[in-house]
């Protein structure tokens, strides 16, 4: 459905996109996963047509989105990262304003904008001013307010920074249900718990080349390990850490180590070894391995560097 | 043109529901016309300062003083001072060992003072001794009261210099020749207008001529018969020849100067709207739909200049009620001065909004170039005050144009075809500064 060929975006001598190319599929929720900075925004902004690629294509079935044509923009729908609405005007008037923008009037306007506000439980606050919302409500107006005109594809960029547990919650089931009901998402964010929730596939993105791309299960199949192991990082376990070393990876951070096996050490070697250091049993917790150790493993940084 | 009208329509939502812009708009420039209005005496008869603390002492007792001192009381211009408080709280004349005291402790109750001493009218020389302690901290309240002293002196006790020749005269002529001259005279005036000759040599030895040759004699019922005399002096015919028929001349230089000068502030906040909103990503949202930057720059210049219209017709409105502007007569040439003036005020703050990198950069300059063109274009006082050198620039500023624009219809009342050279100049300043500005919005990245 949108395919990027070969995206390259410059600024000056930094290049923020270089050279990505990947296929989003009709209907399914595709995570772009990076650390801050990585490329992510500059890629969105390119598929909306906000930003012109210095090199490569970007297509929505088979059409240039870079030519910027009106129909192909009302294609798409924008959330940007920031809460972009009026925070001075109500809510109703906010969709107003953007709904009329992509051509949206009269009672079928009105339809969407009572819809939409009915969506994220706003209906009552309608008439209240945007800076008067909580983070979140103000958050979930800003997601609404980009699928009034109905985009075939929604572009999501980072939409729950800043926004409480709940809130979160709240845009993801609302965001779980829009990908049931079949429309094409494509979803920023540096949180690999967002991108294991919501994404069907999941592209990893660090300094604007896209370094993997697949399915959850694809993405840990990469790692040459399958379990990871934590324990305490203290005075009493460092001589353990350091004879576990030549067997795998090890990582320390928040006062823990995490350990990932080489493929050819056994868990009993682990043990056993955790044995002669006098270390008992219940030190340790295994786990499977997350998105996190997937970056560690591409990029050999943290998702949060 | 459709995303030109709802960005319109949002902008002026947006404006509307913002206090602090309305009333920057509208309230403040309102309250300034106002003010400025009662300074420079703007429908008053008795136009002027009024009530400066004046100390006087008198310190003889020749009559002509005393008279002088009734008329500076009399003189709405000036607040009378004449007695000195003792700390016991009784009350004494004021003397002239008080007055340095007074003026020069902190919180002086007065800045001037004006000694009438014992030998007024001097008998060694020609005119009148009189002595002024001031305290000039301000020049042009300086110069405002020398110039009211002055006129009250003048005006009111002229007879003290015809006193002050009397005296001479008599002293070189003697009391024997004196008394003959002077006698001679009254004859004259007697015979020539009627009169008690020995009633007009008393008024004349006086001092006090206006009484003796026309006052009392022509009957006029001037109270202020040697005024009269000296006004038969010299006679003065003026005659109007621009704005003869026009109620309020004052009012509509302030009303326009302010209201140029508030729609430049107005205007200016505007513009650096574009930076909350590209801050906020707003423009990310809206690029994002069929929308192009050129049809958010024109809705801002739309938004702009319909703000501008709707201000100042507001304001020559609230100058219609506060001084009598005669609005109605013009509406409609005013209204196409107004367009032109809020175009090229728009285009000024697009331009701000196009070289600044940021809203607060954006705002200190405007701030900066609106202050720096208000006052050498005219909007705060007349450009005549000023040095010639400076004089030059005013017409390099768009608040000057614009003032001519209200002044060749509220003042001069010009038709269509006479404004057409001030509609071009505004028109000008308007597409270049504009050209300027989307020329410079092109490389800045403030729709990134």
């Amino acid at each position: 459905m949108l395919q990027l060929a070969n995206v390259t975006k410059r600024y000056g001598n930094l290049v923020a996109v270089d050279g990505i190319s990947l296929e989003i599929r009709r209907g399914e929720c595709f995570g772009l996963l990076g650390p801050n900075g990585a490329g992510k925004s500059t890629t969105m902004s390119l598929i909306a047509g906000l930003r012109v690629p210095d090199a490569g294509s970007i297509s929505l079935d088979g059409q240039s989105l870079v030519a910027g044509r009106a129909d192909l923009r009302l294609a798409l729908g924008l959330v940007p990262q920031h809460v972009a609405l009026y925070t001075e005007l109500s809510a109703e008037q906010n969709l107003r304003i953007f709904g009329e923008l992509y051509g949206l009037r009269g009672a079928e306007l009105r339809a969407r904008i009572d819809e939409a506000l009915a969506a994220v439980q706003l209906t009552d606050r309608r008439r209240d001013l945007v800076k008067t919302y909580s983070g979140g409500m103000a958050r979930r107006l800003n997601l609404v307010a980009a699928l009034l005109h109905r985009p075939k594809v929604l572009l999501c960029d980072e939409p729950t920074v800043g926004v409480d547990p709940q809130s979160r919650n709240a845009i993801f089931e609302y965001l779980e249900r829009l990908s049931r009901e079949g429309l094409t998402i494509i979803y920023s964010t540096h949180y690999m718990e967002e991108a294991t929730r919501l994404c069907s596939r999941i592209g990893i993105v660090d300094h604007g080349k896209l370094h993997a791309l697949g399915t959850l299960d694809e993405l840990l199949a990469r790692l040459p390990f399958e379990e990871e192991i934590r324990f305490p990082a203290d005075a009493v376990t460092a001589p353990f850490a350091a004879a576990l070393r030549p067997h795998g990876e090890l990582t320390t951070a928040e006062n823990a180590h995490r350990f990932r096996p080489a493929a050819a050490y056994k868990l009993s070697a682990f043990f056993a070894l955790a044995e002669s250091h006098g270390l008992p049993g219940r030190l340790f917790t295994s786990q499977r391995p997350t998105l996190e150790a997937v970056f560690l493993h591409l990029t050999g940084r943290s998702l949060r560097e | 043109m459709r995303p030109i009208f709802v960005l319109l329509r949002k902008d002026f939502a947006n404006f509307f529901r913002n206090k602090a812009a309305v009333s920057l708009t509208f309230i403040v420039p309102f309250v300034m016309i106002y003010l400025f209005g009662q300074i420079f005496g703007v429908n008053r008869k008795d136009s002027g300062p009024t009530g400066i603390p004046l100390a006087v002492v008198n310190a003889g007792d020749h009559p002509a003083a005393a008279k002088l001192v009734a008329a500076l009381k009399a003189e709405k211009s000036f607040r009378v001072i004449s007695e000195f408080t003792n700390p016991d709280g009784t009350k004494r004349p004021l003397a002239e060992a008080d007055l340095k005291p007074a003026m020069q402790a902190p919180g002086a109750p007065y800045r001037f003072a004006l000694v009438l001493p014992a030998d007024l009218v001097g008998a060694g020389s020609l005119g009148l001794k009189l002595r002024i302690f001031s305290n000039p901290r301000n020049e042009i309240e300086t110069q405002t009261v020398n110039g009211m002293l002055q006129k009250t002196i003048f005006t009111n006790v002229p007879q003290l210099l015809g006193e002050s020749l009397q005296a001479n005269a008599r002293r070189f002529l003697g009391d024997e020749k004196f008394q003959a001259f002077n006698g001679g005279i009254a004859q004259a005036v007697a015979r020539g207008f009627g009169g008690d000759p020995a009633a007009i040599q008393r008024a004349i030895e006086s001092g006090d001529f206006g009484a003796a040759a026309f006052g009392n004699a022509a009957g006029t019922g001037n109270s202020n018969p040697t005024a009269d005399f000296f006004a038969r002096i010299v006679k003065i015919e003026s005659v109007q020849v621009v704005g003869a028929n026009v109620k309020s001349p004052a009012a509509t230089g302030i009303v326009g100067g302010w209201a140029i000068q508030f729609l430049l502030f107005a205007l200016s906040a505007s513009a650096t709207s574009l930076f909350r909103e590209r801050d906020a990503g707003i423009f990310q949202r809206i690029l994002a739909a069929p929308v192009t930057r050129s049809q958010i720059l024109w809705s801002k210049f739309a938004y702009g200049v319909l703000l501008g219209i709707f201000q100042l017709m507001v304001l020559f409105c609230a100058g219609r009620l506060l001084f009598g502007i005669e609005v109605e007569q013009h509406v409609v040439r005013l209204l196409v001065v107004c367009a032109f003036a809020a175009a090229a005020c728009t285009s000024f703050g697009m331009l701000l909004a196009a070289v600044s990198p940021n809203a607060e950069a954006a705002s200190g300059l405007a701030t900066f170039l609106i202050m720096t063109m208000s006052s050498l274009g005219g909007a705060w006082f007349p450009i005549s005050l000023m040095p010639e050198f400076i004089q030059q620039f005013s017409k390099l500023t768009l608040v000057y144009w614009s003032m001519e624009g209200f002044s060749a219809v509220l003042w001069a009342g010009q038709s269509f075809v006479q404004l057409l050279p001030i509609l071009g100049i505004l028109g000008g300043i308007t597409t270049a500064v504009m050209a300027l500005a989307i020329w410079r919005f092109n490389r800045s990245r403030i729709f990134d």
